[in-house]
């Protein structure tokens, strides 16, 4: 018997919306697991208005729900709720990210879902957490980026902090959501029965820190963290160089820095008693950076200076752009960026799934739904009628939008 | 009854070093299972020596590998080999984060390990994945994160790129690959059958682009991803503002916008032609920085600013350095800063575990290993070596152990 993937005959009632829920639910999508997208009426996930907008359709929000069962409910209709409430006893994992308290507003909270299927694994996801001073803010992953001094350690040492230009904190917390609800089906597996998760962006990104939260503390504040532009503030030389052409990443730590003082042709450097600790390197980091520059600028071109680095083991990288990126060999190789078809939008190029089983080569084919795709198929499933579909969608309980001819 | 820890019983063999995959490990270690780590003689992982350390002791090491046992082998030697293959047969993961091919060459590549333990898991983290042009290149984080289009849009648009100062990626991909560890498990469960993960920093870092890669190729090349330095490129106003004090993050997105002007007292913004669509108001954003920030200063602090905006729930954010971070009581209430004790640092903080289980309230109690402090423990104890022969190994340098 053949399987289609790890998460094969898993059901989830996917509550999320916007980012960090819908990419832990895409990873969970991607490796085989059935999901039911619940969607606000009337104009459901609202990165469906999110660019790139084509013939309507989203590229924002068809990257992150392909694979995903749409239905659309008003979820502050009792009608809507029963709805819920019975298809919580058919699934396996409940996923939200509604801010704290909305879930219990709407009678769908851990405490109510759990009462009517024990074996439930719920997982919620927040900015802040389901508890403590912050928990009822909403916020977005910067936000929660600038609570965690994530974003205090980017940028010029003098000037303003920089914003990273993509979701990072939103996608690292739907991977955490995933990582823990891995472990929770597991543990069900085992005979451990359902639990509640509590994942939020700030206790994810925090965990980011690998140097700056033990460094400061363990040095009684000694050593603070800081911002410092190109470079690294506590080792050296590490960071980014000015090439021939463009931008050019350079790590030279352990054994590396003599390779690459070889490489440079600044072997004197080697018994040179500034240069002879990483604490020394950092301190005169300007000669390195000037000495580093000065060969790259010697070089023919930056992929000449990667090639040559890359020879002599010292770790190296182009800065590349977006594009760049999406059209290097071995992102393309290895499907890192992948092209997806979706049934109004067309081609696209989205990120590809990050996580790979042997014993699950190949893709899924996988569509993003319509708004409320799904309302008749999911609520047959549950016993209800033609005539009560009919009749909820007449009522304003249930929404959708038209598919489009071609679908 | 107290609820066993979720994964109680399981044992992994662990290659790693550095950060990606020892955060993989970390992680299942929080959850019970245990930790058998593979360190290189004489010195083992080499974050052993990264900073900050104090009685030869790293808090680095410390923070990634509390709750794991060291088992330090000079892994060329062929009675080290044999050592792990009995190991291997006891194991349900094996984990590496060498550069591709070398966990091959040492003979633990997955076509051999398989042959072992057909219910093995085996994860094989690296930079670039074990396939494709790339893959043979060594890398850390930064190199990843670099070749994934990251880099390039974080900095001043005419200013080099700025490092970000933590390593978002190698824990990321660290997550990534404790996730699909567990699937992978439930599989087993399932099937009886192990099977190889391949994860890469390359796929976890392009992974995180929500907008980026899909803009640029949807709208046909005309949305061109960049760094904009405080600002988001494509979304305003979404950025970082000067207030009385400091620096402060504001989202307004479509819908907060006009909420926005209301709190400003500007709600002729609203239907102001410079502003009127995102569009408009990324044109002309130096305009908008400008009034946004204007109003900021009419407050005397950044708090009144902060509580202001989220009194009409525009989200908003001080810029908190990493001692405020650790300080803060949210941070401190939750265990989002947790205090550790080592058994030769003393007690200090590290991130804590930011994966929450209701039925697992509790943290267990860990501590890093000595170098090779376990060695014994496993040969004896689990795979019944009997002393003589454990004294051998030592005696041969084969078993390395040292007292930090």
């Amino acid at each position: 018997m053949t399987r289609k993937h790890v998460l094969e005959g898993v059901r989830v009632l996917d509550f999320t919306h916007v980012l960090a829920g819908p990419s832990c639910t895409r990873l969970m999508a991607e490796t085989g697991a059935e999901i039911i997208k619940v969607e606000a009426a009337p104009a459901g996930d609202m990165v469906r208005q999110m660019p790139a907008l084509k013939n309507g359709r989203s590229g924002y929000y068809i990257q992150q729900n392909r694979g995903k069962k749409s239905i659309c409910l008003n979820l502050r209709e009792p009608r809507a709720q029963e709805v819920i409430h019975k298809l919580v006893a058919e699934v396996d994992v409940v996923v939200e990210n509604f801010t704290p308290g909305v879930m219990k507003r709407l009678n769908i909270d851990y405490a109510r879902l759990s009462s009517l299927n024990p074996n439930l694994i719920m997982c919620s996801i927040s900015a802040f957490g389901q508890s403590g001073p912050l928990s009822d803010r909403p916020g977005f992953d910067y936000i929660a980026q600038a609570y965690a001094g994530v974003i205090d350690m980017i940028g010029e040492e003098n000037g303003s902090p920089y914003f990273p230009g993509l979701g990072m904190g939103d996608v690292s917390t739907g991977a955490h959501a995933y990582g823990a609800i891995s472990a929770a089906l597991f543990h069900r597996a085992m005979g451990g029965g359902g639990q509640y998760l509590d994942i939020s962006l700030l206790d994810c990104l925090f965990h980011c820190h690998e140097i700056n939260v033990q460094g400061y503390d363990g040095t009684n504040g000694a050593l603070v963290p800081h911002r410092s532009g190109a470079h690294h503030f506590a080792v050296a030389p590490l960071g980014m160089f000015k090439g021939k052409e463009k931008w050019i990443v350079i790590i030279a730590i352990g054994a590396q820095w003599e390779n690459l003082l070889k490489v440079i042709g600044c072997e004197q450097f080697k018994t040179d008693p500034r240069f002879a600790d990483n604490a020394g390197r950092v301190k005169h980091k300007q000669v390195l950076i000037d000495a580093i520059e000065a060969w790259l600028q010697t070089t023919t071109s930056d992929e000449e200076a990667v090639r040559v680095l890359e020879e002599n083991h010292v770790p190296v990288a182009p800065v590349l752009s977006v594009p760049e990126a999406m059209a290097h060999p071995h992102h393309n190789v290895r499907k890192t960026v992948r092209t997806v078809s979706d049934r109004a939008f067309g081609n696209v190029k989205i990120p590809g799934v990050p996580l790979r089983f042997s014993q699950y080569p190949e893709h899924l084919p996988l569509q993003a739904p319509f708004l409320g795709e799904h309302n008749a198929e999911v609520l047959k499933a549950l016993g209800y009628s033609d005539g009560d579909v009919a009749a909820l969608a007449q009522a304003g309980v249930l929404a959708s939008e038209p598919l489009p001819a071609s679908a | 009854m107290a609820n066993k820890a979720i994964l109680a019983g399981y044992r992994v063999i662990d290659f790693t070093q550095y950060l990606a995959g020892p955060s993989a490990t970390r992680l299942m270690a929080e959850l019970g299972a245990e930790i058998i780590k593979v360190e290189m003689a004489p010195y083992g992982d080499p974050s052993r020596a990264f900073p900050y350390r104090k009685n030869k002791r790293s808090a680095y090491y410390v923070q990634q590998n509390r709750g794991k046992k060291s088992l330090c082998l000079e892994l060329k030697d062929e009675r080290s080999k044999q050592v792990i293959r009995d190991l291997i047969r006891e194991c349900d993961v094996l984990i590496e984060n060498y550069a591709p091919g070398v966990i091959g060459r040492l003979g633990f590549g997955w076509e051999q390990v398989r042959e072992l333990n057909p219910k093995l898991v085996m994860c094989s983290i690296s930079a670039f994945g074990q396939t494709g042009p790339l893959s043979h290149l060594s890398g850390f984080d930064y190199i990843a994160q670099a070749y994934a289009g990251v880099t390039s849009v974080i900095g001043e648009p005419d200013r080099p790129p700025s490092l970000p100062m933590l390593a978002i990626g190698d824990v990321t991909t660290g997550v990534h690959a404790a996730g699909a560890l567990g699937f992978a498990l439930l599989d087993v469960h399932r099937t009886g059958v192990g099977q190889h993960l391949d994860i890469s920093l390359l796929d976890c870092y392009f992974h995180q682009h929500e907008v980026n890669v899909q803009a640029f190729s949807a709208s046909g090349g005309k949305i061109v991803p960049r760094r904009a330095g405080s600002h988001h490129y494509a979304v305003a106003p979404t950025g970082i503002f000067r207030g009385p004090e400091g620096y402060i993050m504001i989202l307004a997105l479509l819908h907060q916008w006009p909420v926005l002007c209301k709190a400003m007292g500007r709600e002729d913004l609203i239907q102001d032609e410079r502003f009127r669509t995102n569009e408009l108001r990324v044109a002309n954003l130096k305009e908008l920085i400008a009034l946004i920030e204007g109003w900021l200063q009419s407050f005397a602090t950044d708090a009144e600013a902060i509580a202001a905006l989220q009194a009409v729930r525009v989200p908003v954010a001080p810029i908190l350095t990493v001692p405020q971070a650790i300080a803060h009581p949210h941070h401190r209430a939750r265990g989002t800063v947790r205090r550790v004790s080592d058994r030769m640092l003393g007690e200090f903080d590290i991130p804590g575990m930011p994966l929450r289980f209701s039925g697992h309230p509790e943290l267990p109690e860990l501590q890093a290993p000595l170098l090779g402090e376990h060695n014994g423990e496993i040969l004896s104890g689990l795979l019944g070596y009997d002393a003589g022969r454990v004294a051998e190994l030592e005696s041969a340098g084969v078993l390395v152990s040292s007292a930090h």
